[in-house]
């Protein structure tokens, strides 16, 4: 499965589940496979700041890699070999963005007994935003070989590895106990507990 | 139902709000179960409680003619009308620093004011 198929997916899973109350109750996300519960939690001061050397020491190794390339010269690359033009990309949405505004301008003016205009407003209003979200995903997936996605991305998996754990009997235990652990366990778990985290992370970076 | 709908159906809800406007008032009253290390979930819940709460304050004080309980219970008409909101504070915040600078103008050089001192424009 490409990349853009897992995170489209990983969105639409994370999106249908019905947390409810459990959702900000605290800040913990529970999620269940095969019979099993597991939760991920929020990272204390101390596991922040220790995923926080570990990426800037993944990042001194990545740098010493053949290939390792910045989003800069990446979106250059992509431009030059024609593959794609991130910067035309940024463009397209920021003309969307204009037409969204000058929509909510409309739809914000119509009165709630005016059912027609709100309806045709609000279609285009719902088809834009997933016009801009279908780009950004784009973006992300194209450029997420570069050194500044690569960190990302293992500073997120390096937090869920540690506050991933499991409910058994009445105890929640961590679900790894190394990286290399996380790495070889069940893609179905590991994406499921990257995404809840990247939920409980969400604004905080 | 997306976690973003189900975000803001909570904080547009009357427990909360209630909830909400107690804590406010009294000490004591908790909305999560940690006090600290908020999530992004939680930070985004907060964020649409007082954008709520502030909503349905300009609601009872019929603010704006455009401003109903269908608006707020509806996201895309809800995001619109902040939108619009924000559009209509940012012209009159703009109006009143214009009318202020013209006020300090008259009252620097009360007796040498002319149309070329005020610059109606904004602008060089």
């Amino acid at each position: 499965m490409e990349n853009k198929e897992i995170l489209t997916e990983s969105i639409s899973d994370i999106s249908k589940d019905d947390f409810n109350t459990a959702l900000i109750i605290d800040n913990k996300i529970c999620f269940v496979i095969e019979e099993s519960l597991y939760r991920v939690r929020m990272p204390n001061q101390g596991e922040q700041a220790f995923a926080e050397s570990k990426r800037n020491l993944a990042q001194l190794e990545y740098l010493k890699q053949p290939g390792c390339i910045t989003q800069k010269q990446l979106i250059q690359q992509l431009k030059e070999s024609g593959v794609l033009d991130v910067k035309k990309l940024e463009e397209n949405k920021e003309v969307l963005l204009k037409k969204l505004k000058q929509y909510w301008f409309m739809l914000a003016t119509k009165d709630s007994d005016n059912a027609d205009k709100i309806v045709e407003y609000t279609q285009f209003i719902v088809t834009t935003q997933d016009a801009l979200k279908e780009i950004s995903l784009e973006i992300a997936t194209t450029l997420s070989p570069c050194l500044e996605s690569r960190l990302e991305k293992f500073f997120v998996e390096f937090i869920t590895n540690l506050c991933t754990e499991k409910k058994e009997n009445d105890s929640w235990i961590p679900v790894w106990k190394t990286m290399d652990e996380f790495n070889k366990a069940d893609s179905e778990l590991t994406n499921k507990a990257v995404a809840n985290m990247t939920w409980l992370l969400l604004n905080r970076r | 139902m997306s976690i973003d709908e189900t975000i803001r159906q909570l904080a547009r809800s009357t427990y909360y709000q209630n909830i909400y406007t107690s804590s406010k008032e009294m000490s004591g009253i908790q909305l999560f179960e940690n006090t600290s290390n908020f999530s992004g979930l939680q930070v985004l819940f907060l964020f649409w409680l007082q954008v709520y709460s502030n909503l349905y304050e300009e609601l009872s004080q019929k603010k704006w003619k455009y401003l109903d309980e269908k608006v707020i219970n509806n996201n895309v008409r809800c995001d619109a009308f902040l939108y619009w909101r924000k559009q209509q504070n940012d012209i009159e915040i703009e109006k009143q620093k214009r009318e202020q600078q013209v006020s300090n103008l008259k009252l620097k050089d009360k007796s040498n004011v002319s149309t070329f001192s005020v610059d109606f424009e904004g602008g060089t």
